[in-house]
């Protein structure tokens, strides 16, 4: 097991270093700069032509990358251009937002994949699984800005039970917090839910069709205990994957629920900087969610390994 | 009449605050005469019969998050929201665009290029530190010298400052300026604590803890969550205000959802209610709207730099072609009025006498054959990707397209826009400007050859020479009549297709009393109240 | 069965979008990119079956055409990622040493990087119009396919027939070719008819960014987000292209499932 996580470590260097000159290229081609944005109603050349002496912009592209691996090798990820914090800053303070918003989704697609899974697995192929399904479906089949309008409307302003928009800390408060979490989360989870529904529904399918079931078939276990326990164990081990990935995926992912709820999450903050060509800000926050989704792959990968002793070494 | 005794004003909130608040729009539009308005300031109990209440927090929803906290690094809109609560420029506006003490207590200028402010006494920053002549000359060269100061087009023309006494100061200026003043309303005006600006450097621009004058004192700022301000007890000026505990200004960029918000009693005030839905929340009666006429100047310059619009006359095709009125009322919705030059009809500058541009399909072919392409043409228009832009862009397409000009659309976000504009790098580009108290701040910088923000590249020396005499003239109908002559040679060179002075429909919660909608679109709210 | 009849219905949905996106001229009922500002977010009636929209176009005639947009969006963004993946995939999995690992690493570094963050970076730099969205929504999807190839190439390298037709003399090339893909195709297909849906989907929330097709054309996606602002007064310019969206969305994943199940029984997501 030490091997092949030192292994799986020393592979994750040249992926990193791709991601870093992938987003350094990506993102200084595209069209427009930091300081037209930041002064967009009182542009003076001189002005421009200090700030971007004193920001290091007047160097060569490569030099400019260069610049950047160094700073990055000490661990220094930079400042953001446009309010000169340090990026790690930045980072953490909006990490904690995305992380409730990813676990809060995850708990709610999990509580509606799981009965739905498993029903569907159960009764496969009757109206009872088509149903399931296609109800599972409606999450991923609708864009997510549209959902979370429809849930505004419905339970923000005309039943006003839950606040439309803006972030309270469940942490500090959390009755108020997990309201202000609420309607953002069901959004997310409703597609979650889907994909971990379907995931669920084949792997119990797959798992229900093996040998050691139709043994327990056959010695007179009841079906639902044969679904809940033999079952259920080793069907759980795609879902865990498929969660796994999604986590990764959510943190940086979540960019349009961030942005119609007006979350203060990571997917905001690197999108807002895409919009405000804030280069050390996009690098150094793809490069953190780059990590914090190669780290969880490789969490998933272990577990995985552990789960299934079959698929250890590869 | 007896304070709270008028029967007119009964146990129904929702309806006395409507009226409360209609006597404000009926003052801000300029029903009263000068003498009730001027009065308003200073003596609000003369017309509201409901004494104000302290106490509250005033929540803020805005569409977009604040860039600094340091008024003289401050390049965005947004920024200006916050600064007029939490730092005091040196004059003020009034709801008539008239210039007013602010901390400089009363102005002379004793020739063209010299103006003495005498300053407010008492006067402290929220950090303690005293405010005198030594800390805004101080402010002044910050403005004027600092690498990194965006204040520097305003405060050109400052050769040098100059402390007379501690309570006075002396501008003396490089050219006579009859813009500064205004200018001075605004960030190029803002005094900011030295004390702060020495001790925290760069820091200022997140935490700006005190740091102004204001009637409101910086508490944090949660970037993209909120900014927090709270009542500042020992104001120099206690005579309206302030009344609120806490502001909190929070950033909501989706403006359905920002709506919602306020529908929903989370926020109390929303910074913009967009044309599409003006009708809907003024039927709403748990919401007051308050129309405030903006100075902002909506247009799309074309690039006479390059083809096809180096040719004037298929500069004078479309905008021939164009039909401002169908797009004022069908896109706008009539939150706004057709724009006939740079300056905004709420402007003392304003000429009513200038036409707008009418569509004219007989002058489009003249101009089409003049111009070498009597079968039409093709062009691209780079806009921003906002709905109402985007909309406006297809109905300009369509009225084009019926006139046999072919235009293209290419949306780009806003960093990108301000690059393409900058770097001439377009053909016709979208261009909204948010306006300045004075008609310079309109003008100047866009039709002055060579400077940044001249988009189109026009270099007309008649131009140049009028917006050069604007600034020397001091007195205002002479100036007025220099921006008239300024307006016709714009409308001859056909640089610009002005489309619309927007108004801008501000909405809150009917608790919000006291709210004073001055043109420029800031929201005061040292006067504000909740019931 | 239901699951024959979710199939068919998937297959049958599918069908009428492709026709719809083929005969749009013959049957949208007015010009869709007529405007008519006196007759704006007019509630659906008998000339106008599903309303106008803010410049008083008929919705129902720019869903009919939008259908062309979205499909392309989909079909085409999948299959340059299917065609990029599978060569990079096959390339790897057959030379493998360090070519395989610099193209895995590539891929890797691909997956990691957060797909709207990248689809809206390429867009910015290759024009935020339809055929920027099509590469950019190819460039997140290929590294799905690539690894896909691959694990099917390496499966499929160690059988027998492989074996014996190099001992027999065969090329790589013709090997690669005439054994190998064949076999490794399914999986892509299965993949690819699942993605589909995905990349309709993600147009939308792409147009929500502001990248897509230029107006005056319009995909559902970009009708929904410009809608969006109209969703109470006019819910019908919102419902008419989210419904067609909706249902072809719903038709292409039960389309997709039931050729998963139909080609690969034992192969599961």
């Amino acid at each position: 097991m030490g091997r092949f996580l030192l292994g799986r470590l020393i592979a994750v260097i040249p992926v990193l270093v791709l991601v870093t000159a992938g987003v350094f290229l990506l993102i200084h081609l595209t069209p427009g700069d930091p300081i037209d944005a930041m002064m967009a109603e009182s542009v003076d050349p001189g002005v421009k032509a200090e700030l971007s002496r004193q920001l290091g912009l007047d160097q060569p592209i490569h030099v400019q990358y260069l610049r950047w691996m160094g700073r990055l090798l000490h661990g220094d990820l930079g400042r953001s251009i446009r309010n000169g914090q340090p990026v790690v800053e930045d980072v953490g303070r909006r990490i904690r937002p995305s992380l409730e918003l990813a676990l809060l989704a995850m708990l709610i697609a999990l509580l509606v994949a799981f009965p739905l899974g498993m029903l569907s697995a159960a009764r496969r192929n009757t109206p009872v699984d088509g149903t399931g399904t296609a109800f599972a479906l409606i999450g991923i089949c609708m864009p997510n800005f549209l959902i979370a309008l429809l849930l505004i409307f419905l339970f923000g302003v005309t039943l006003r039970w839950l606040p439309v928009s803006g972030y309270t800390d469940p942490l500090e408060d959390p009755v108020n917090g997990l309201r202000s979490l609420a309607l953002p989360a069901i959004t997310l989870g409703l597609a979650l839910g889907a994909v971990i529904t379907r995931t669920l529904r084949s792997s119990l399918l797959e798992a229900l069709s093996e040998d050691y079931v139709r043994t327990a078939r056959a010695k007179g276990v009841s079906e639902s205990v044969i679904l809940s326990r033999h079952a259920l164990k080793n069907g759980l081990i795609p879902v865990i994957t498929v969660l796994g990935l999604q986590l990764g995926g959510l943190i940086g992912g979540a960019v349009i629920t961030e942005y119609v709820f007006a979350l203060p999450g990571v997917g905001r903050l690197v999108v807002d900087a895409v919009f405000a060509r804030d280069y050390p800000l996009v690098q150094g926050v793809v490069l953190l969610i780059a990590v914090g989704f190669i780290v969880t792959n490789l969490a998933v990968d272990l577990v995985y390994g552990w789960l299934d002793p079959r698929i250890r070494y590869r | 009449m007896d304070v709270g005794e008028s029967p007119g004003l009964d146990l129904n909130a929702r309806g006395a605050s409507r009226r409360s608040f209609l006597r404000w729009c009926a003052a801000a539009s300029g029903a009263l005469t000068p003498a009730v308005a001027r009065g308003l300031r200073g003596a609000p109990e003369a017309l509201a019969q409901v004494a104000p209440k302290r106490g509250g927090t005033l929540r803020v929803g805005f569409y977009i998050e604040a860039a600094t906290m340091d008024p003289h690094l401050s390049g965005s809109k947004i920024d200006r929201q916050v600064y007029h609560n939490l730092y005091d420029p040196l004059l003020v506006l009034d709801v008539k665009l008239g210039l007013q003490p602010g901390l400089a207590e009363s102005w002379t200028q004793p020739d063209g290029k010299t103006l003495v402010f005498k300053l407010q006494r008492g006067v402290k920053f929220h950090d303690g530190t005293d405010f005198n002549a030594e800390v805004a000359k101080f402010n002044f060269n910050r403005m004027r010298t600092d690498p990194k100061s965006v204040r520097k087009g305003e405060t050109a023309n400052i050769e040098s400052v100059d402390v007379v006494d501690s309570h006075t100061i002396r501008l003396n200026l490089r050219r006579p300026d009859a813009s500064l003043l205004a200018a001075l309303t605004d960030r190029a005006g803002m005094m900011v604590s030295p004390k702060v600006v020495q001790e925290r450097g760069p820091d200022l621009e997140r935490n700006a803890r005190g740091a102004g004058t204001g009637p409101f004192e910086f508490v944090e700022w949660v970037k993209d969550d909120h900014i927090l301000l709270k009542r500042n007890d020992n104001y120099w000026n206690k005579q309206t205000g302030p009344y609120l505990d806490q502001i909190r200004y929070r950033p909501i960029p989706d403006d359905t959802v920002k709506l919602a918000s306020l529908q929903s009693g989370e926020i109390d005030v929303m910074d913009y209610v967009q044309p599409r839905d003006v009708a809907a929340v003024k039927a709403d009666k748990k919401v007051v709207v308050v129309d405030v006429p903006s100075l902002a100047q909506f247009a799309y310059v074309m690039n006479h730099t390059k083809p096809p619009f180096n040719n004037k006359a298929l500069r004078q095709a479309v905008i021939s072609a164009l039909d401002i009125d169908q797009i004022v009322k069908g896109v706008w919705l009539g939150v706004g009025v057709p724009s006939n030059g740079p300056i905004p009809p709420s402007s003392w500058a304003y000429d009513s006498t200038i036409p707008t541009e009418k569509r004219d399909l007989v002058k489009v072919k003249a101009k089409l054959a003049e111009g070498g392409q009597p079968s039409g043409f093709t062009f691209s228009v780079t806009t921003n990707n906002l709905p109402i832009l985007v909309q406006e862009a297809e109905v300009m397409q369509a009225q084009l397209a019926e006139a046999g000009i072919t235009m293209k659309i290419k949306l780009v976000d806003a960093a990108a826009l301000l690059s393409d504009g900058n770097n001439k790098n377009h053909e016709m580009i979208s261009y909204q400007w948010s306006g300045r108290p004075d008609p310079d701040g309109n003008t100047f910088q866009f039709f002055k050859t060579g400077l940044p923000l001249n988009w189109s590249g026009i270099s007309n020396p008649k131009i140049d020479a009028l917006l050069d005499k604007s600034r020397e003239v001091s007195d205002r109908n002479e100036r007025k009549k220099i921006f008239s002559d300024l307006t016709r040679l714009l409308h001859e060179e056909a640089s610009m297709a002005f489309i619309v002075h927007p108004i801008e429909p501000k909405a809150f919660s009917p608790r919000v009393q006291g709210y004073e909608p001055i043109p420029d679109g800031m929201m005061r709210f040292k006067s504000v109240w909740l019931k | 069965m239901a699951s024959g009849r979710l199939a068919l219905a998937g297959a049958a949905v599918t069908l009428i979008a492709v026709v719809v996106a083929l005969a749009a001229q013959a049957l949208a009922p007015h010009n869709p990119l007529k405007q008519n500002l006196s007759n704006t977010l007019a509630s659906p009636s008998r000339t106008h079956l599903l309303g106008t929209d803010n410049v008083g176009r008929d919705v129902l005639s720019r869903v009919i055409w939008g259908t062309r947009i979205s499909l392309v969006a989909g079909f085409v963004s999948v299959a340059l990622a299917a065609l990029a993946g599978s060569l990079i995939g096959l390339f790897a999995g057959y030379r493998g040493g360090r070519v395989d690992g610099l193209a895995m690493r590539l891929m890797d570094a691909l997956l990691s990087f957060p797909p709207l963050v990248l689809a809206l970076a390429l867009g910015a730099v290759l024009g935020a119009d339809l055929s920027g969205v099509l590469i950019a929504l190819g460039v997140v999807y290929t590294p799905t396919f690539a690894r896909l190839m691959r694990g099917q190439v390496l499966t499929i390298r160690g059988r027998e027939y492989i074996e014996a037709a190099r001992a027999l003399g065969a090329s790589g090339g013709a090997i690669a070719w005439r054994h190998v893909l064949p076999n490794a195709a399914t999986p892509i297909v299965v993949q690819a008819s699942l993605s589909v849906a995905f990349a309709i989907l993600a147009e939308a929330s792409l147009s929500f960014l502001g990248l897509g097709v230029q107006p005056p054309e319009a995909s559902w996606g970009s009708m929904i987000n410009a809608g969006r602002g109209y969703l109470r007064q006019a819910p019908w310019v919102v419902f008419g292209p989210g419904a067609a969206l909706f249902v072809t969305v719903l038709g292409l994943n039960f389309l997709g499932d039931a050729v998963r199940d139909a080609l690969d029984p034992k192969l599961r997501v």
